[in-house]
């Protein structure tokens, strides 16, 4: 069994994204850059029009009635939106497509030729993807600390530190996800599209469960409400109930994609 | 107990029977109601244990409702090449994706080196290599890149791989997305072998290869027989199963219809006389099967070659042909003959 823990094919997982790692973190690092060096020229702009008109017009964001501070500002337009949900589309994106491209692409038999089980393929997969979502998650950090320091705007490092920390197991729910639409569906295009759907339709139903409060309930089914970033940047709180779910639901994709994979013909066509 | 394949002398209907070593087992073919009967010998106990590596019973399988295979029952002894022949679509990937776990099979079971397909499939793949037929590279890696990966993945001694990469080469340094079609098939020549595995399962893995590197090919695959290793290859090109294979297993339909001996095989079909004669042929008092064609007398005999020959010596005689069956005969007879 020593050979399972080689970790051979997340390597080569590694190796084939290394680009695409580059390539996503340069672009969060400049959005990062970018979005918060404007905050100072709206900042004047927005605390004039801040009346409760105008930040109900933005209240399917969580905490709009803050966007006229730096972080309500930093977790309004680059966390709500970037992060949670653009990057959850890309990294959910590959994740979705690591089996099945294997699959539509008819690689796998004869990566299954080799002496690993599928219970393995399933997990390096998943630990394959999981150094790229670092870098992303680290290489943002930083950026956002470098010009929260040249703005000189006021920022608990400590806090900002905890978001990419609790931003883990947040993305490791969103991979565990792909890799679970992965190994279901053949086509990757069709299983990254599924994934894309899910995401945005969480996105939709947050959204939805904070305009309406009747249907606040809707919310619960949707992952970035078990994360909430203004109190986290703000006042370091942690919802200890969103990263307990965000970790069950990676250990429940992961285990239901083993035991899937494993029972399930590998047909080509 | 004791297991063994006979074929049905009157309808080729392949039957399992079970038995203890030394016992007499009458048998009765389920088709054709002929009856006779099989000593097992204590003998065969010590072969079946040494000499077969892959086993399968009964092995079926369908998808949803649509047959793949059904009811395969044969072995492949160890340091033999064994040819899978039938036509496209007749079975022989879902056989060889099932051996290999890829598939699960509806019902019956398969052991390859005396391990279940079912349990130990990981396990198996440490001593068995496999060229797929519908063969699919990662084209973003170069070939070296590829090999490395696949060394890494198999964690043993890549023997022959400077071997195979003499008779075999492939541009190592390129991406394999720029490989002909006749590269790709030597890397996946080069991946299934590098490793010496006991067994290598090919579907047919000569396709794409110039007769140049067929025969390479046919070559090296004797040099593994020689070495004691076990080759299982399904074709559809009938003159390379005749060339290099010991035994061949028939497949139509998803049924296995034969199990022999290429020689054995070819022998108890007889042999093709054609002659032709001054006379006109219609005066030849031939045999039943006996066809006239542009002139030719042509007809099958099993053993009583004689005995035609004396008959023919009464006639002036042009031209004379006696023939083995070809295999392709053969394989025309078992799917002609039997629908």
């Amino acid at each position: 069994m020593n050979d399972v823990f080689r970790f051979k094919i997340a390597i080569q997982m590694i190796k084939n994204h290394w680009k695409t790692t580059i390539i996503i973190t340069l672009l969060f690092m400049i959005m990062a850059v970018g979005y918060a060096g404007m905050f100072p020229a709206f900042e004047e702009a927005i605390i004039d029009m801040m009346d409760s008109e105008f930040y109900e017009s933005f209240n399917f964001f969580p905490h709009a009635d803050k966007m006229h501070t730096y972080v309500g500002f930093l977790t309004l337009e680059l966390y709500t939106i970037f992060w949670l949900l653009i990057l959850a589309i890309m990294l959910g994106f590959i994740a979705a497509s690591s089996i099945s491209t294997e699959i539509e692409g008819k690689t796998i038999d004869l990566l299954m030729s080799n002496p690993v089980s599928r219970k393995q393929i399933v997990i390096e997969k998943f630990v394959g993807l999981i150094p790229m979502f670092l870098v992303v998650n680290f290489g943002m950090m930083l950026a956002v600390m470098g010009i929260t320091a040249a703005l000189n705007e006021s920022l608990d490092f400590g806090n900002l530190f905890l978001v990419h920390i609790i931003s883990i197991p947040y993305f490791l729910a969103v991979l565990s996800l792909g890799i679970l639409i992965s190994v279901v569906i053949d086509e990757k295009m069709k299983s990254s599209i599924i994934l894309i759907l899910i995401l945005v339709g969480m996105f939709v139903l947050n959204s939805l469960s904070l305009t309406t409060p009747d249907y606040n309930w809707l919310g619960s089914f949707s992952f970035s409400h078990y994360f909430d970033i203004y109190d986290l940047l703000e006042l370091g709180e942690v919802d200890l109930v969103g990263i307990s779910l965000f970790v069950a639901v990676t250990i429940i994709c992961l285990v239901v994609s083993m035991i899937y994979f494993e029972h399930r013909d590998i047909t080509i066509s | 107990m004791l297991q063994k394949q006979l074929m049905c002398p009157n309808c080729k209907n392949i039957i399992t029977i079970e038995g203890k070593p030394g016992e007499k087992v009458y048998i009765t073919c389920p088709r054709c109601n002929t009856k006779g009967f099989y000593s097992f010998t204590k003998k065969e106990l010590l072969q079946k244990t040494t000499s077969n590596v892959i086993e399968t019973k009964n092995l079926t399988k369908f998808y949803g409702k649509i047959k793949g295979i059904e009811n395969l029952t044969f072995s492949v002894k160890k340091g033999e090449i064994f040819g899978f022949l039938g036509p496209n679509g007749a079975g022989k990937t879902t056989t060889i994706r099932t051996l290999l776990g890829y598939l699960k099979p509806t019902s019956g079971e398969a052991y390859i080196l005396d391990k279940n397909i079912s349990n130990y499939i990981v396990d198996i793949k440490r001593d068995v290599g496999y060229i797929p037929g519908d063969l699919n590279l990662y084209g973003h890696l170069t070939g070296s890149q590829f090999l490395d990966y696949f060394a890494s993945l198999r964690n043993t001694e890549m023997v022959l791989l400077d071997n195979l990469l003499k008779v075999f080469d492939v541009p190592l340094d390129r991406k394999i997305k720029g490989y002909s079609k006749g590269m790709k098939q030597k890397l996946g020549i080069i991946q299934a072998f590098m490793d010496d595995p006991k067994i290598v399962i090919m579907d047919e893995p000569t396709s794409g290869l110039d007769p140049l590197l067929q025969q390479k090919f046919y070559d090296f695959l004797n040099d593994q027989k020689k070495k004691g290793r076990t080759m299982f290859f399904s074709s559809h090109v009938l003159s390379e199963v005749d060339k290099i294979c010991d035994r061949i297993g028939i497949i139509r339909n998803g049924n296995l219809v034969a199990l022999e001996d290429v020689d054995a095989l070819k022998g108890k079909l007889g042999k093709m006389i054609r002659v032709k004669i001054k006379e006109k042929p219609e005066k030849f008092n031939g045999p039943e099967n006996l066809k006239i064609k542009d002139g030719w007398i042509e007809f099958v005999t099993n053993d009583d070659i004689d005995y035609w020959i004396k008959m023919l010596s009464k006639y002036t005689i042009l031209d004379l042909e006696i023939n083995e069956f070809s295999l392709e005969d053969i394989f025309i007879h078992y799917y002609e003959g039997q629908t």
